[in-house]
Order: structure tokens, then sequence, then C-alpha cells
């Protein structure tokens, strides 16, 4: 605060012209987000690439071990499957939400009585804390009882244990991320159709094309640079998540549900090996710097 | 595949639309038919759930409701959830509305490469940040504080904060806080009178939007939050879910009470959701 209050005597009593880099005033305003960002990241970027040089643990710092732990990392069975897992969870992830997302945005994009309402509703997935959902999935997906089961039971097929067989707990835990992402796909669906110009619509009309060629001519065209941006976004967030597979199988059974951030989170904090648990945190970082990389191009790309 | 080239023909063709309406209207209730489930179990006892013959209870018990306000430490989780959030909230609103007008009105090389830092701070894992920020706060004992988890929620919400406040002050012209200045107010008080007085919906939006990530985030809190007494929420429902695997009826009464505010919050902001979700996303 008293940063800002010097920045702003400073800045009293000067022309109004702003010379770029010479007016203090906008950098103090980005004074106590690079604050609280250094503390938050920057510090923890570069104390955990230390950390994940040592062989340390959370109680004592440990031995300089060079690049050990991530020379490690491709001879471990339990990194190799989180890293498939990761991929797998994100690939069906980004594909099963833009899918349900995008046609739901398209059911939504049309008059109907009750619009309002069912966009709304449909975004509650989405919305719930994490623990919630998994709650209520728990028991949808329970032994025996749940509401599956017992429908699986009236057609005479089942009962599946769905979070006791490593198959069954990878289908649910990806269906549950599913639920829990499309209506983010949907909304942003929903903006991007909406700006679509009505004209050209018209002039497709006018021409005599289908609903089908209208749809595969003018729709997806119009929404194809933002839906690549919501595709890498969405692998950021499922390379990212923590929450769905960890509160819903805390990684098991076995290590079958296992992500890199699950892994990393065991090796710290349950096997209190820190240099293991930063390097597969760092080796996670790498990948999603990647895809921001690429998202950053796009970005570049689609504002020219 | 639907189109809005049939928009305008279809709202004469009314029929059509009702049949419309109506898949859409199973469509919600089969998506959400995890969380009406949920909802309709609280009422409950474990044993009718259990013996799940009828969806609908017969009678209605608050007996889940009754338990886990005698004999669980709820209404703590509950209190602890909406310090920690607001605490969160008001401190990212601090830093991200001040950025956001540096963002919003000054096109300076360093500033606009302020973005990019910010898409950084976006993608960068969790997980990476909690490592060395566990054993740091655990020697300056704040671990099982609500300031560790604060300060690490108002980052998280850092980005999406400051990128819809330069979306709302990008709209609002210039030349009222030029004419304010030229009254004889600085530009710190021009921001604080003019510019963000007008913002005013855009405010209220963005501090729910990270109130609702704040009040449901669980990773964080279980690091930093190991005591019942400074436990939120999620971390308590997940150590309850553990302990009493069976105890289902409690269990969804504490969710169901848990979804309450996320779920009226989101209404306040739900007309917001589309800026909040895209702004941040697409601008960069």
């Amino acid at each position: 605060m008293s940063t800002q209050a010097t920045a702003l005597e400073r800045y009293r009593g000067q022309p109004a012209a702003k010379r770029p880099g010479h007016d203090p005033l906008p950098y103090s305003l980005l004074l106590p987000s690079l604050l609280l960002i250094g503390l938050i990241n920057v510090y923890p970027f570069i104390v955990g690439f230390l950390y994940s040089l040592k062989d340390g643990s959370l109680l004592k710092q440990g031995d300089f071990v060079g690049l050990a732990n991530y020379f490690q990392l491709p001879a471990m069975s339990d990194f190799r499957h989180a890293l498939l897992f990761s991929a797998i969870f994100a690939i069906c992830n980004v594909a099963g939400s833009y899918a349900i997302g995008l046609g739901l945005a398209l059911l939504l994009n049309q008059e109907m009585p009750g619009r309002g309402f069912y966009r709304v509703a449909l975004l509650l997935p989405w919305i719930i804390p994490s623990i919630v959902s998994i709650v209520s999935w728990r028991w949808m997906i329970a032994d025996q009882n749940g509401l599956i089961n017992q429908a699986l039971d009236l057609v005479g097929v089942g009962p599946i244990f769905f979070l006791g067989s490593e198959r069954w707990a990878i289908f649910s835990v990806i269906m549950i991320k599913i639920w829990r992402s499309f209506p983010f796909m949907m909304i942003s669906c929903l903006a991007a159709l909406q700006s679509i110009d009505r004209d050209l619509y018209e002039a497709a009309h006018i021409d005599g094309a289908g609903r089908w060629q209208t749809f595969r001519d003018i729709t997806l065209p119009q929404i194809a640079g933002i839906s690549v941006v919501l595709w890498i976004l969405m692998t950021i967030w499922s390379v990212n998540d923590f929450e769905t597979p960890w509160l819903l199988t805390q990684g098991g059974p076995s290590n079958s549900t296992e992500n890199l951030i699950i892994l990393a989170y065991k090796y710290t904090f349950t096997r209190n090996d820190v240099g293991t648990g930063s390097a597969i945190a760092f080796v996670s970082l790498i990948i999603l710097m990647v895809l921001a990389w690429m998202l950053l191009r796009r970005q570049a790309r689609s504002e020219v | 595949m639907a189109s809005i080239a049939n928009a305008g023909t279809m709202r004469r063709g009314g029929s059509r639309n009702w049949a419309l309406s109506a898949m859409l209207a199973v469509i919600v209730v089969v998506v959400n038919l995890p969380i009406i489930t949920m909802v309709i179990n609280s009422f409950k006892t474990t044993d009718q759930i259990l013996a799940g013959n009828d969806l609908l209870p017969r009678t209605l018990t608050f007996a889940n409701y009754h338990y886990i306000t005698e004999r669980t430490p709820f209404w703590t989780y509950f209190a602890n959830s909406f310090l920690v959030a607001i605490g969160a909230t008001l401190l990212s609103i601090f830093a991200a509305a001040l950025a956001g007008y540096a963002l919003s009105r000054f096109a300076y090389p360093l500033i606009r490469g302020y973005s990019s830092i910010l898409l950084m701070v976006q993608m960068f894992p969790l997980i990476l940040a909690l490592i060395p920020l566990f054993i740091l706060f655990r020697n300056l004992g704040l671990v099982n504080t609500r300031l560790s988890v604060i300060l690490l929620y108002s980052v998280v919400n850092l980005p999406f904060a400051t990128w819809m406040f330069r979306a709302y002050f990008d709209a609002i012209p210039r030349e009222l806080e030029e004419a304010a200045m030229i009254d004889g107010a600085t530009r710190l008080q021009a921001f604080f009178r003019v510019v963000l007085r007008l913002s005013g919906p855009g405010v209220a939006a963005v501090t729910i939007f990270s109130f609702l990530f704040n009040y449901n985030e669980y990773l964080i809190a279980s690091i930093f939050l190991r005591d019942d007494a400074k436990m939120t929420i999620p971390v308590g429902i997940q150590m309850f879910m553990q302990q009493y695997q069976t105890d289902w009826g409690s269990l969804m009464a504490a969710a169901t009470l848990a979804m309450l505010p996320a779920f009226v919050f989101f209404l306040l902001v739900q007309r917001y959701m589309v800026y909040g979700a895209v702004a941040g996303a697409v601008k960069g």
C-alpha cells in the first residue's frame, strides 16, 4: 500500500502526456499482483527445481544428486503409467466434453420455450464443488445398490463393480470428468455460435443448402478458431486435474487412475520423497508449458 | 444437426419448438440425475437408501441433517469455508482490479507482457507450488492457518479476475476519468470514484466467480488445513467419506448443504458465465 501512495505522490503535477516507461503508476498498479505471484509461483518454481535436484524429504534438505531424479523416471513403471493415463484422460475428456458441449450448444441455439432455464440447468455439473459431484456420483455407481446397477439389474445385466476393477475405474473417472467439463464447452460453443453472422445462413438458405451442408460449410469453419482454443484449454485443465481422480479413487485400484499430478502428490506427501515428487511435478510443468505455448500461438494468429 | 438457419421459420412452427423443449427437459433431468438423487436421498435414512425400492421417499426425514449438525463439525467447516473464500476473494479482487486497470489503460510493452505472465500462472501446476510452499509455510508456522490457503487461492484467481476486470474497464470511456482528472482528481482517485463505480455489475460478477472457485477448492485446502477446527467443507466431507463410507444418508445431507451456497451464488452470476469463461480464455 505504501508504494502506491508514493507512486501517487510522484504522479501528481506531472503533464497529462503519458510517456511509456517513465510513469511509475501503471507499474505500481501491478505491484500487489506481482508480489503474490512472486511468493506463490516464482519462489516455488525456483526452490522446487532445486528440490528436484536433491534427494531430500519433507523434513530434511538432502544431498545434491544432479538430474538423477529425472533420469530414473522413464524406467519407473508407475511414472510411465501415469503419463499414459494423463494422456488418455485428457484426450477422452476433450473429445467427450466437446462433442456433448457442441451438441447441446446447437440445440440451445434455437428458439424454444424454457431455453434460458435449460441453459442454466445444464451448467450445474460445472459449478458445484468437486467433492459434491464425487459424492453424488459415488452413489450412482456404487456396488449393487447404486442407481446405475439397479437400472442394469432391470435389464438383467450386472452388477458392475465400477470402482473395483481397473478398467471400470478408468472409465468412471473419465466419464465423471466429462460430466464436469461439458458445460464449459457448451457455454463457450454457444457464445461462438451466437457470434456467427446470420447473413451467412440466409445466403446458404437461398442457395438451397441442406442442414448438414450448412453445418459443415458454415457453422464448423466459423467456430473452428475458438474450438482449437477450447481444446487446448481443456487439455491443460485435464492434465492439471487432481480432484476428480483423487476424490473418486485416490488413484486406485492399484495405481490405474493415477495421473502425473497424483503421482507427484503421492511421492511427496505420502512417500516423503520430495526429489522424485518435484521431478514429476516439473515434467508436468513442461508438458503444460508446451500446451500453453500452442495456445499463445493460436491466439496470436486469431487476433490478426 | 440443428442450425440457426431455421430459427426464423421455427418461431412460426411452434409445435417443433415444444418437441425440442421437451427433449431438452429430458436431457436436463438425465444430466442432473446424480445431483437430483443426492438431494432426494439426503431426506431418506441410510437403510431406505440402501434398500433402494422407491426413488421418491414416502416420508421425509431430517435425521441426516440432525446427525451432521449434532455429531460432526460440519458447521465449523462451513464457517471456515466462508472465511477462507471471503478473505481470498477480497485479496484477489484488490490485486486484480488494479492490474486490470493497468492492462486496460496503459499499453506499454512491459504491461502487455504481464498478460503472458498471467497465462503462465493460469497453467502453473498447483502441485509444483504446493511442495516448496508446504515446507516454507511449515517453517513459518503457517500450516493450519487460513492465511496460507487465502494466499494461494488469491493467486489462482488472479488470471481470470484480471482479464475480466480489463474487459469491463475497456468498455468504460476514457473521457469520464479524464474529465474527473481535469476537475482535480488524481488518476487513482478517478479510477476508484469513476471507473470502479461504473463497473459495479462487473465487479460483482468477478467477486462471485472468485468466491465460487475458493469455496469449491479441495487440493490446496487438504494440504494446508489439517485440523478439524480449520478444515473447509470439501476437506471435511472427504474425511467423512473416508471414515463412514457406508453412511450414505449423512454424506448426502452434508454434500447437499455444501452445494447450496455454490448454487445460490451461481444463480446470481449465471448471466456473466459466458463472459467469465470465454473472456479470459480467448482474449488472453
